[in-house]
């Protein structure tokens, strides 16, 4: 026997493992660069003075002992206390209505109520104005003293919040199991203790997942309180006004540190949920298929016809409002709203501007994710790494779109880094949106690998096929429909997203988002409102090119798949 | 077997994934043309050897040697091999021709010639018209052929086969057995099949490697590993088989629980063992007179209860309280002529060569007095080299 044969066994690299093993150190590189430093980079802010002087905990403690600014973290705790209360709940019998009654026109509820999906945040609270406002046509049936304040927050947020919440909580009432219910049924047991017993327990993981995701979206929120929040602050507009309004980045930091905390520990308790949730379905579950209640259904109908009235009352009044000549004036329907070049904010430029960022996040985005899961995913060489890239890929959902914003001035803005040739350019726009969406094209990127055989890549090498040759004929035609999926939603968030790239854009560079955000403070309320229309028309055309790409072309190139 | 030439050498393989040891120092040699099967139960590492082999995982330890070449350390891409999963791993959105041919794109070839090696293929494997079908539409069995057909498409020197029947339904399963020893025998290529089927690997292979828990605990032809079977393991694991706890008085003599009976077989010098023998091969005695003692166990037994299993009558017997009950396997007529009711007392003889004792400690007993009487042939190497002899 050699004795080479019996000493630790170490493999050599060929050409195929090293680009392997480049590629997805160019991810992890790519993500240190574009979110770890940013973020870090913030983080040393916050304990220096302005001239960069390390002054320990100075600007906490200044900050702790202003209550102009430490009120703001109990009222962004209380406008995300009542919009996860109001939200979930809703969702909640919502979701139940769409997958366990036997309710009518399932598809039209469904359909309505992913509207605000397409919707800038901004929308939502422009339409409160209108409806509510000071000159609002449903003033009078106002509750509260103002809508300005925590009130237009929570309406507003709860809009925009909806579509998320209602979305994990379909997934988790999918997951049924009909034998659960008919040994129920053959134990006679009563229908409420059916709910408490079965149906809730089936839920539970999604219904804990669904708060946290909901309480970190609206506690970090910036568009709805910039436009409708008043004197009410909270910390995401605290920060704008210290960095904008006072030209104080330490303090920026500082209440981004503040900020970053309660999303930080939300998603850490989400992602420990999330372990649990995989295991909950054996495989022998037996779909349930909803039977019909005639009370119950005519009592859910009623109930999804209201929300979804909410829903289409809010989008049609901004729609309404921005055909308005000079509201409450001239109640004329003109375009004039529309000669966005008169306004503030960059004009139509901007709408362009929005449009060719909005497609470059989404073909380099797409590019880029998929890339870095498939290797993650299917590749497996380097374990630690891909474990650091792992978490570097969750984090984005973690920090705020203000946060990352201000961290990208830090660390892009720096004199001394060479990456500072991008500030103020298109392509820091592209690269901020892009790793701000970045966990949940990549948790969806990975899902559809990760259903995909496990053995394909090994069979390729046997057949001596580099692995490329395998992703270009298999597995990316098999991933196709989750690619999509992925950079349309990069297109509309990109289009639609406000907070991060606030900081962010030039006068070359405006963007659509960020002219209602202008238009709205300058107090030309329509034409914003007008721009959020647009906003929400293109990302909806977007959504419906995305939908005949893949039932029509999908149909004639993947014949396969309905076989 | 002895005239055949080692294609694959295994030796001194070890991996282990966190604390779990998959392999254990496994050494192994496999000849040109043979069809080996990787029996075991899941986790007893017999699905690692054969990624090992394949370089699919990277063994910590030990060396692989293929055709004279030296694999240890080499990449899939670089070894010669091909393999069928138990998912078959067809490319579903490539027709049955273009996952045939999948290998071959990139071996220089003209393209009639290609077109003309993916149908040899496909006729070897009886499926001729299949050729622009996608996976979606054929049924498991015919997705495992095509499997197949992909693996030898560039006409590998070695097969890997994981578990490649165990999603098909047992009457296809039986069927593909035929067929894939078939082919095998017909090319000549020298196949390893990871099963954890035990009817499985007595029926295909050549050889049957019994694996547990990262070692191997025999190697033998499927005769000697079901009528020598060199550890209690295997024992339990390949057919089934009665182990009875016993207690070794002397050369000649054996506690079953509290009764005492006489061996024909010499007993090693330990306090403790097990007695093992297979159901089928009991005979029944309505009286002790007329057995022969010096070549058959004797005990008696009381019955409790038969099944009728088809081919034979299954019975189960009661020696005594403090052992398993025994199982013994008679055929139907006898059945009828000698056992009337439950209770009814009966001897049963198991004659000494289907009768093996394992002793608990193993390596104690054979530095004692190794067991080369309970076994012969290939199974006592084989049982030597599990003691670490």
């Amino acid at each position: 026997m050699p004795a080479t044969l019996s000493i630790a066994c170490k493999r050599g690299l060929d050409t195929e493992a090293w680009l392997q093993r480049l590629v997805l150190a160019a991810g992890v590189l790519f993500l240190v660069l574009t979110l770890l430093a940013p973020l870090l980079t913030m983080l040393v802010k916050s304990v220096q003075n302005r001239d960069g002087v390390f002054i320990g905990l100075s600007n906490f403690i200044d900050y702790f002992g202003n209550p102009a600014l430490t009120d703001s973290i109990l009222n962004s705790l209380t406008v995300a206390f009542w919009t996860t209360t109001i939200v979930i709940s809703i969702a909640f019998v919502f979701a139940y209505a769409l997958t366990r009654s036997g309710m009518a026109g399932k598809k039209g509820f469904r359909l309505l109520s992913m509207l605000p999906l397409f919707a800038p945040s901004l929308l939502p609270a422009l339409s409160m104005i209108y409806l509510f406002g000071n000159q609002g046509i449903l003033k009078d049936w106002l509750p509260f003293e103002s809508i300005y304040g925590s009130a237009g927050i929570v309406m507003g947020l709860s809009f925009w919040a909806f579509p998320h919440a209602l979305m994990i909580l379909i997934t988790a009432f999918s997951n049924s199991d009909a034998r659960l219910y008919e040994a129920a049924k053959s134990m006679k047991t009563p229908p409420w203790r059916v709910f408490l017993t079965v149906t809730l327990p089936s839920v539970r993981y999604g219904l804990i997942n669904t708060i946290f995701v909901i309480f970190t979206l609206t506690i970090t929120d910036f568009g709805v309180a910039k436009v409708i929040g008043g004197q009410y602050n909270v910390l995401a507009t605290d920060i704008y006004k210290q960095v904008v309004g006072q030209q104080n980045f330490q303090m920026g930091a500082v209440v981004s540190v503040v900020l970053l905390l309660p999303a930080l520990v939300s998603f850490i308790v989400e992602r420990r949920v999330q372990r649990h949730q995989s295991a909950q379905l054996s495989a022998r579950a037996v779909p349930l298929q909803p039977q019909k209640a005639p009370l119950r259904d005519a009592l859910l109908t009623g109930f999804c016809t209201l929300v979804c009235g909410f829903l289409l009352l809010v989008i049609g009044m901004a729609i309404y409002a921005s055909f308005i000549t000079f509201w409450p004036y001239n109640m004329a329907l003109s375009l004039n709203n529309y000669r966005f070049d008169m306004m503030d904010g960059g004009g139509w430029a901007s709408y362009f501007n929005s449009l060719q960022m909005s497609a470059w996040t989404a073909l380099i985005g797409t590019a880029v994710v998929f890339l870095i899961a498939y290797m993650n995913e299917k590749i497996k060489p380097m374990p630690m790494v891909r474990r650091v890239l792992q978490l570097l890929a969750m984090l984005p959902m973690a920090v705020p779109g203000i946060v990352l914003g201000l961290a990208y001035i830090f660390f892009f803005n720096h004199p001394q880094n060479p990456l500072n040739l991008m500030y103020g350019t298109m392509a820091i726009l592209v690269l901020n949106t892009l790793v701000h969406f970045y966990t949940v094209c990549h948790l969806t990127a990975v899902t559809s690998l990760k259903q995909i055989d496990g053995e394909f890549e090994a069979v390729s090498a046997s057949l001596k096929v580099p692995f490329y040759t395998t992703l270009r004929r298999v597995t990316l035609p098999l991933a196709l429909p989750a690619v999509l999926d992925i950079s349309v939603y990069l297109f509309v968030n990109a289009m639609t997203t406000v907070s991060a790239v606030v900081f962010l854009y030039s006068a070359d560079t405006t963007l659509a988002s960020v002219a209602v955000m202008h238009m709205d403070e300058a107090g030309d309320i329509a034409p914003a409102a007008a721009m959020a229309v647009l906003l929400m028309v293109t990302s909806m055309v977007a959504k419906l090119l995305h939908w005949l790409v893949s039932h029509k072309i999908l149909l004639h190139t993947q014949r396969w798949r309905k076989l | 077997m002895t005239t055949s030439t080692t294609y694959l050498r295994i030796e001194h393989l070890r991996k282990s994934f966190g604390s779990f040891t998959a392999l254990d120092d496994i050494t192994l040699e496999v000849q040109e043309g043979e069809f080996i099967c990787f029996l075991g139960p899941s986790g007893c590492g017999k699905t690692t050897l054969l990624r090992a082999i394949a370089g699919l995982e990277q063994q910590e330890e030990g060396g692989i040697v293929q055709a004279g070449r030296d694999i240890s350390v080499l990449p899939p891409q670089q070894r010669d091999f091909g393999i069928v999963f138990q998912s078959y791993a067809l490319f579903p959105n490539l027709n049955v021709n273009e996952n045939i041919a999948y290998g071959l794109a990139n071996v220089k070839m003209p393209r009639r010639e290609r077109e003309a090696r993916v149908q040899a293929l496909l006729e070897q494997i009886h499926l001729p018209d299949i050729g622009h079908k996608f996976p979606g539409q054929l049924s498991g069995g015919q997705q495992q052929r095509v499997a197949l057909a992909r693996a030898l498409a560039t006409e590998p020197g070695l097969l890997l086969l994981d578990e490649p029947l165990s999603a098909l339904d047992a009457r296809v399963r039986l069927h593909l057995r035929n067929e894939i020893c078939s082919l095998q025998r017909k090319l000549g290529i020298t196949t390893i099949m990871v099963t954890h089927d035990q009817d499985e690997a007595l029926t295909m292979a050549d050889r049957i490697v019994v694996m547990d828990h990262g070692r191997i605990a025999q190697v033998g032809t499927p005769e000697e590993i079901y009528q020598q079977p060199a550890t209690e393991f295997v024992a339990r694991f390949v057919g089934s088989m009665n182990l009875l706890p016993a207690r070794v008085l002397d050369r000649h003599a054996l506690m079953l629980g509290r009764k005492e009976v006489q061996t024909p077989i010499p007993m090693p010098d330990c306090a403790d063992g097990t007695l093992g023998f297979r159901p089928e091969s009991v005979t029944l005695h309505e009286t002790p007179w007329g057995i022969d003692r010096e070549q058959h166990l004797m005990m008696p037994a009381k019955l409790e209860q038969a099944q009728f299993m088809g081919a034979f009558v299954r019975l189960t017997m009661h020696l005594d309280d403090e052992v398993p009950l025994l199982q013994v396997d008679v055929p139907v007529e006898q059945h009828a002529t000698l056992v009337h009711s439950p209770g009814q007392p009966l001897w049963l003889a198991v004659h000494q060569s289907a009768l093996k004792f394992y002793p608990a400690d193993t390596r104690e007993c054979m530095r004692e007095r190794p067991a080369a009487s309970l076994t012969k042939g290939g199974s006592e190497v084989a049982a030597m080299q599990v003691a670490g002899v």
